[in-house]
């Protein structure tokens, strides 16, 4: 038997929690999957790798078959998944039905970094380099940013990668996208999105932190440890410098971050955002996904 | 003696490729290590070792951490940070700060002068060491230099 799940019309980190709905529900039985994204109009690079992430997750999920895909029937929708980079990535996980166009990914548009799969060091290597080259004029032009925060852009992009490397316990995605975003802010942004279908936070953190918390330990109690406290599952005093050095970065750039991993979302809002900081009793999803927004600068009230 | 120690040629026969930034622990780690070998086996008595950063891209703080920190942690000699861009500083200090470290950069205009980043309190008394220890005097014009070329 296959189970449905549907991906939202409008794909991004809002909708994700009725996509994580629909999955939590779906792969209670360990049924085959189908994803059905064939009315998709849009999607977030956050909903492309978070799309992935479930894929990654339901092809590890009992079934041994590969979970399906239903491509978007939109053209345009569908030409820019491709040249995101997103089917290169999901033929790996889905079965995938429908026809894909023949569109090379990005070289130079506002896709900055094309979903691009992270599993080891040297992947992030890679990443670091690879926007560098491409997101300095783009920062620096169009988002008003000191070319200066490029570097702080590479250094928090870079963090964010090795979270996969370091807790997830698996392989994940990265992209970057530039674009302009008239619902919040009526001004162009750059977002970043992470995701991984790995152990998540609260199992990486729990050696070390679940005695500290006693009854209160969960998922969210685990972000909060993580990106407030800056707590590591590593003894080293050292460690947790990567997602303290993010939100130092956000703060000086007015950006923003959110976390989301297992029944929880942890967020750092900025004031033209109206987010919740901390959301627990979420539908559950495996792994951790994270979204990091930089608005262009000046003025920033919604 | 100075120890004059090339970081970018160091990451770049650590790592695979033709990568020029200092990212991830475990490159970090990688990186240390070799440097740590190359003060051990130097086959004069180190004073100061300058690590020269110059042609290394980003650093991120995993590196800064793993690199930096951990050298002035453990240090046996005198460390001294060259070639440092705003952008190396900007993922140096707040690692040092953290850790209630401070190091030594050499400015960048090539004058040889001394400042010490990271920690206010550590950044202090590491000047005051190193003029005690008579490796740097402080010049007329307020700032420190090194005593050694």
């Amino acid at each position: 038997m296959t189970r449905l799940v549907d991906v939202p019309a409008q794909f991004d980190d809002r909708s994700f929690e009725q996509f994580a709905g629909a999955y939590a529900a779906a792969a209670r039985d360990g049924e085959r999957l189908l994803f059905d994204a064939h009315a998709t109009e849009w999607a977030s690079p956050y909903g492309l790798v978070g799309l992935l992430a479930a894929g990654q997750a339901a092809r590890g999920a009992g079934s041994s078959e590969r979970p399906l895909l239903t491509a978007p029937t939109h053209a345009d929708v569908l030409t820019y998944w491709t040249r995101a980079g997103f089917f290169r990535e999901a033929a790996e996980l889905f079965e995938i039905h429908g026809k894909l166009p023949r569109v090379k990914p990005a070289e130079q548009s506002d896709v900055l970094l094309p979903v691009t799969p992270v599993r080891a060091a040297e992947d992030v290597h890679a990443v670091v380099s690879n926007i560098q080259q491409r997101a300095s004029a783009i920062l620096a032009s169009e988002l008003g940013l000191d070319p200066k925060a490029t570097m702080g852009f590479a250094m928090a992009l870079s963090e964010a990668c090795q979270n996969i490397v370091e807790h997830a316990g698996t392989g994940g995605w990265v992209a970057v996208q530039a674009y302009h975003w008239r619902r919040k802010l009526a001004r162009r942004v750059v977002v970043i999105a992470v995701a991984d279908a790995g152990v998540g936070f609260r199992h990486s953190l729990e050696p070390t932190q679940s005695k500290r918390f006693g009854a209160r330990w969960s998922d969210a109690a685990a972000l909060e440890a993580a990106l407030v406290q800056g707590i590591s599952r590593f003894r080293d005093p050292g460690r947790g410098q990567g997602l303290a050095g993010i939100r130092r970065y956000l703060t000086r750039w007015d950006g923003k971050i959110a976390i989301r991993s297992g029944t929880a979302r942890i967020a750092i809002v900025p004031k033209w955002d109206e987010d919740v900081p901390l959301q627990d009793g979420l539908p559950a999803f495996p792994g951790a996904q994270v979204l990091i927004i930089i608005p262009e600068q000046g003025s920033t009230t919604p | 003696m100075i120890q004059h120690i090339d970081v970018h040629a160091v990451l770049q026969e650590s790592v695979s490729g033709v990568y020029a930034d200092l990212v991830t622990r475990p490159t970090g780690r990688v990186v240390r290590e070799r440097i740590e070998r190359a003060m051990a086996t130097w086959q004069y008595a180190v004073t100061v070792a300058r690590i020269d950063f110059t042609g290394v891209g980003c650093i991120d703080y995993s590196c800064a951490d793993e690199i930096v920190a951990k050298l002035l942690r453990d240090r046996r000699t005198v460390v001294v940070l060259s070639g440092i861009s705003d952008g190396h500083r900007e993922a140096i200090e707040p690692v040092l700060a953290g850790h209630g470290l401070a190091a030594l950069i050499e400015r960048r205009d090539g004058g040889g002068e001394l400042e010490a980043l990271g920690a206010p309190e550590a950044a202090a008394a590491l000047l005051d060491e190193l003029v005690a220890r008579r490796l740097a005097v402080r010049t007329p014009a307020g700032t420190i230099a090194l005593t050694l070329a």
